[in-house]
């Protein structure tokens, strides 16, 4: 389970050609003794080992998701593309349907159980620069929250929306999670980096209509 | 690396200047044989900085019992070293117009300036030695050498942004800079600070907010700076957890004589009822 899917802008289309690639975002992490797997925007991770998951939230969210017996957890790191199409809910949905269901079926493939896992949920901060109408924090917290209720994935700690960035360590062997509120000038390195995840989305999302699952 | 830096600031000589009415009303002020009037009438014949002037005056970052209407009522009561003061900060965040980027927003860089100078005056009445005006516009300057290093070398301050980000030790940013580029923004402000000849004060507070070392001149004015950068941090995220954001250099609440756990809470409360106004005043909302 070494591995982490790296969500190419075409990985929605088609299955065939999402790339697996080793994680380039693999350290030792000295403060916590663990060694330490830091994931972008589009990205997702599975262990049944002890150690730590760390990402950084702007408006994406992050689902911790963990089987509370066995231990074996994932993170995964992602938003909803930006909807403009005439059926934008049912696309941008299907999008992150796929994001979650991508790392939890990693995770039963690794053995855990379905109605053993829960969920810590993160982001969906409303952190974008000036003033704007919609606010996609919101609409990527909302996805997640009412997809793991449609799972019937407890949630059993969560942390969205507000104004600030987050820094998340998930230790999925415990299933503590650790967050930090991230500041300026941070606050915008953040927005520019899940503007450029964005983008990869929806050059994704223009190529077309593509059945899933 | 000095001479780097030094052509660095150069470089953006021509596209972010000190406006006049503060170079003007500054010669008067280190003019021992410049009276009241004098700058009064310097004053006077800005038009936009007379009604910026008596804006704040009047507005409750002063809290003046009675009305000043006029400019020479208000160079009495304010102080003339304080119009100096008030001079630059009303029309900083403008100067540095032409020194746009792609990295941060003008928005927030502002803010957090304006945060940290909020928190520097309020602290600066507390601890009773330091002018508050002038360690309020020391503080919002303090990060200006961020705008040059934006401006004039965007790939290398967004590597430095980027290894802060995804650092596992919570690395702060001038040490990314340092990393990457051998310097930080610190040390870049403090040369524009000298190359536009800003009161040594100003000069010392913006290049050293990140280092409170032995040996300086203003070392309280210093030192209140770099505690106020923090705290504006924690006002900003609305938060009291000192993990949450950079440590405070311990030597720094020795040499301002307060202490940490009587103020911060009370202080960044302040701050937050400030900030609104603070913004139409010094930012122009």
């Amino acid at each position: 389970m070494r591995k982490v899917v790296r969500l190419q802008s075409n990985a929605m289309i088609d299955h065939s050609d999402y790339q697996e690639v080793l994680s380039p975002n693999r350290y030792y992490d000295n403060t916590f003794d663990k060694e330490a797997i830091k994931l972008l925007p589009g990205e997702y991770f599975v262990t049944k080992r002890d150690m730590v998951l760390v990402t950084v939230l702007g408006s994406c969210v992050a689902a911790c998701i963990r089987d509370r017996v066995t231990g074996i957890g994932g993170m995964n790191h992602f938003m909803l593309p930006n909807d403009k199409n005439d059926s934008p809910v049912a696309a941008a949905a299907r999008y992150g349907t796929y994001a979650m269901e991508m790392m939890i079926n990693q995770m039963l493939k690794a053995g855990a159980t379905r109605s053993n896992l829960e969920a810590k949920l993160f982001g969906g901060g409303n952190v974008l620069r000036g003033f704007t109408v919609s606010n996609v924090g919101e609409r990527n917290a909302d996805f997640a929250l009412q997809y793991l209720e449609n799972e019937k994935i407890q949630v059993v700690a969560e942390s969205l929306l507000d104004i600030y960035p987050r820094k998340i360590y998930f230790f999925p062997s415990s299933g503590k999670v650790m967050m930090k509120k991230l500041h300026y000038p941070n606050n915008d390195t953040i927005i520019e980096r899940e503007a450029e995840y964005s983008t990869r989305l929806k050059h994704a999302d223009i190529q077309g209509d593509v059945e899933l699952f | 690396m000095k001479s780097e830096i030094a052509e660095l600031v150069k470089g953006v000589g021509g596209l972010v200047t000190l406006p006049d009415v503060f170079i003007r009303i500054n010669q008067l002020v280190e003019d021992p044989n410049s009276s009241a009037t004098d700058i009064a009438k310097v004053v006077g014949q800005d038009p936009s900085f007379t009604v910026r002037l008596l804006r704040v005056a009047n507005s409750s970052f002063y809290g003046f019992s009675s009305t000043i209407d006029t400019v020479s009522k208000a160079v009495t009561v304010i102080g003339t070293s304080q119009i100096r003061s008030l001079a630059l900060a009303t029309s900083v965040a403008s100067s540095f117009d032409g020194l746009p980027n792609t990295l941060v927003s003008m928005e927030h860089f502002w803010r957090h300036s304006l945060y940290c100078a909020l928190v520097a005056r309020n602290l600066a009445k507390r601890a009773r030695r330091c002018d508050p005006d002038a360690v309020f516009t020391a503080a919002l300057l303090h990060d200006i050498g961020e705008l040059v290093i934006f401006n004039r070398m965007p790939q290398q301050a967004k590597d430095a942004l980027l290894l802060v980000l995804d650092s596992a030790d919570e690395l702060p940013v001038y040490q990314a800079e340092q990393q990457i580029m051998g310097f930080d923004h610190a040390e870049v402000g403090g040369e524009l600070a000298r190359q536009w000849k800003l009161p040594p004060m100003l000069e010392e507070c913006v290049e050293f907010h990140h280092d409170v070392r032995d040996g300086l001149r203003f070392q309280r004015e210093v030192a209140l700076v770099h505690i106020a950068n923090i705290l504006a941090l924690m006002a900003e995220i609305h938060s009291l957890d000192p993990s949450d954001v950079s440590p405070i250099d311990p030597r720094a609440w020795a040499i301002v004589g307060l202490n940490a756990d009587d103020v911060i809470e009370e202080t960044v409360s302040e701050v937050q009822e400030e900030i609104a106004e603070a913004e139409k005043l010094f930012l122009g909302k």
